[in-house]
């Protein structure tokens, strides 16, 4: 990242303050979201996002597999990101692989309820489910940084709950009626397609401390300023489905709920902007 | 011209398209036969002696272009000159740069060009404005003048033999710029003019459009009578008022309209000037435009048809 001279710095601050950020934003207002679908064409579904200058892909492609021994009514769903070295000097080579681990973690986290159990979480994977114990599909969810000016987190679960939206999962007869331990026989449809239900997927809203006030959707010169920061995922319900706490800076438990309450608010908004651009992304696509 | 990465609905696209044709219609005949892309024939006459220069190579006895953009001739040179490339330097420009590091007595900063410019330390004005022999004291003090990532406005000088640029930085109106954002935006658009430094007034804002595409948009500072003259005091007394006086919110907002005017600008690909600029800004603020929603495809479209219609006003003038 470039770095910033104190009188920039400053100035940054001082904007925070008095709630008018560099690019005349308030403290709690999102850069203007661009959505398209169907970006990637052999993927099952896709979606790219722009949030400013932040460029994230998200794409979604189901394979059948087995269901896991633990849980044999749940298909399984893996979250995996990648930092392209062309979003910004410090990807290359090696270099963003810790954000990409980090992010994945988070995202997991906010969305799929961690890696032990899947209860409870955003995406549900009974609807997975083929012939339990024998069939399921197992969706991979990956998500690509083109360019990075902060917030890439929200941006990522906006595209994948757009790149869900986007999603056709293909129909499946099962051929035959099987027993034991024998592997059913399926046929998948290429022309029926079953539609994700992505009213329940959560929407992840990033507030970050700078100073003595939050400020969501912060750019990357913003994040330099960062005192600590936390991603929250909320669905359409209100409720929280996931909490990551980012920077070195303790924070007081009462400023946590306030942030979490702040979230709460923000995050209405947020999920009927990103369904009415998702809605509109698919009509798009579907003129084109 | 870049696509326009806004989500437009159908009516703007049909406005900002025609807008845009106004636009390429009025500009003059003869430089549409100048722009070349790649592989384009460059038309030239084979029976003069011709040098080749950058940008063009032999293929199967024709020149053709292996960059886009405009060709230039110069005598018996033919080259073509690529738009979005990094800044080339001219002696005198006025550029605006960030320091990259400290060494040996000079600074050097980034100016988006291939090389970091150089900024000696006997091309500054020392804070006590005596005109003397930089001691090593003063080398060991450099960074109280400017450290790492410091904004900074300077002239460039001359090349170096190695192809580096050196700047100085001797008058007062150069010099380090604080409490302000910068913006950067592609060469190009800057074009040489008699002033880069604009007061200004009715917004009480300093506007400095660096050659390099570095535009600074700050509050605006007095000509410096040299920096107070004890450093070591100077250094407590403005973190101590730092904390105290952040811009006031209504030179902020137009400091923000401003910067926001030039992003709309840079965005649509037309020439940054100052009248331009202020132009941009009076016009959102006479519709009431948020200055958040300056960054929004209205405005985008609303700019385009306004820098239309000017033009179009101009030509007719002209005839």
């Amino acid at each position: 990242m470039v770095g910033l001279s104190v009188g920039e710095k400053h100035f940054i601050q001082g904007g925070i303050a008095q709630d008018l950020r560099s690019d005349g934003r308030k403290r709690l207002t999102y850069r203007p979201i661009y959505v398209e679908t169907g970006v990637i064409p052999q993927a099952h579904g896709s979606a790219r996002i722009r949030l400013g200058a932040t460029d994230v892909i998200a794409s979604v492609k189901a394979e059948l597999g087995k269901p896991s021994a633990l849980q044999p009514d749940k298909g399984k769903i893996a979250i995996y990101v990648d930092c392209s070295p062309t979003a910004a000097p410090m990807f290359e080579g090696r270099g963003g692989e810790e954000l990409s681990t980090e992010l994945s973690v988070a995202l997991q986290r906010c969305l799929l309820g961690g890696k032990s159990g899947s209860a409870g979480s955003g995406i549900d994977p009974s609807s997975l489910v083929i012939v339990e114990g024998k069939v399921c599909w197992d969706l991979y969810i990956d998500g690509l940084v083109i360019s990075s000016d902060g917030n890439l987190l929200d941006a990522l679960g906006a595209a994948i709950k757009a790149a869900l939206s986007n999603t056709g999962i293909p129909k499946v007869n099962v051929a035959s009626e099987t027993s034991g331990d024998e592997q059913p026989e399926v046929n998948i449809s290429d022309e029926e397609f079953l539609q994700f239900d992505t009213s329940g997927i959560p929407v992840i809203v990033t507030l970050t401390k700078v100073g003595r006030h939050y400020i969501v959707d912060a750019t990357s010169e913003e994040e330099s300023q960062i005192s600590s920061a936390i991603s929250i995922s909320i669905n359409r319900k209100g409720h929280i489905c996931g909490l990551t706490k980012r920077g070195g800076a303790g924070l007081d438990p009462s400023i946590i709920l306030d942030m979490i309450s702040v979230a709460k608010h923000v995050s209405e908004q947020l999920i009927n902007k990103l369904d009415s651009e998702i809605a509109a992304a698919e009509a798009n696509e579907e003129e084109s | 011209m870049r696509g326009l990465q806004l989500p437009l609905n159908q009516t703007q696209r049909i406005r900002l398209q025609r807008a845009l044709e106004k636009l390429h219609s009025l500009s003059s005949k003869a430089n549409s036969d100048a722009s070349v892309t790649v592989a384009d024939t460059i038309p030239v006459n084979y029976d003069d002696a011709f040098l080749k220069g950058h940008g063009t190579t032999d293929l199967n006895g024709e020149l053709v272009a292996t960059v886009c953009g405009v060709v230039e001739r110069v005598n018996k040179l033919v080259y073509v000159r690529a738009l979005r490339a990094r800044y080339k330097p001219e002696v005198g420009d006025i550029v605006v740069g960030r320091v990259v590091e400290v060494a040996q007595k000079r600074w050097r900063l980034e100016i988006n060009f291939s090389q970091d410019a150089v900024l000696m330390l006997s091309s500054m004005n020392m804070p006590d404005g005596i005109q003397r022999r930089r001691t090593a004291l003063d080398e060991l003090n450099m960074r109280s003048i400017f450290e790492e990532n410091d904004v900074v406005c300077a002239e460039v000088r001359n090349f170096h033999h190695d192809g580096s640029v050196q700047l100085q930085a001797r008058s007062q109106k150069y010099g380090k710029l604080e409490k302000g954002q910068l913006l950067i935006i592609d060469p190009y658009l800057v074009k040489k003019s008699k002033q880069h430094f604009h007061y200004l007034e009715q917004f009480g804002i300093d506007l400095i459009l660096g050659r390099n595409g570095f535009i600074w948009v700050g509050e605006h500072v007095e000509a410096r009578d040299g920096m107070i003259v004890d450093q070591a005091n100077n250094s407590e007394q403005s973190t101590v008022e730092k904390d105290q006086a952040y811009t006031p919110l209504e030179m902020r907002q137009n400091i923000c309209r401003i910067a926001n005017a030039v992003r709309v600008l840079s965005t649509l690909g037309f020439n940054v000037d100052a009248d331009l600029i202020i132009e941009t800004a009076e016009l959102s603020s006479s519709l009431n435009i948020d200055i958040h929603d300056m960054l929004g495809s209205e405005f985008h479209v609303l700019v385009a048809e306004r820098e239309a219609e000017r033009r179009s006003l101009m030509t007719k003038r002209k005839r």
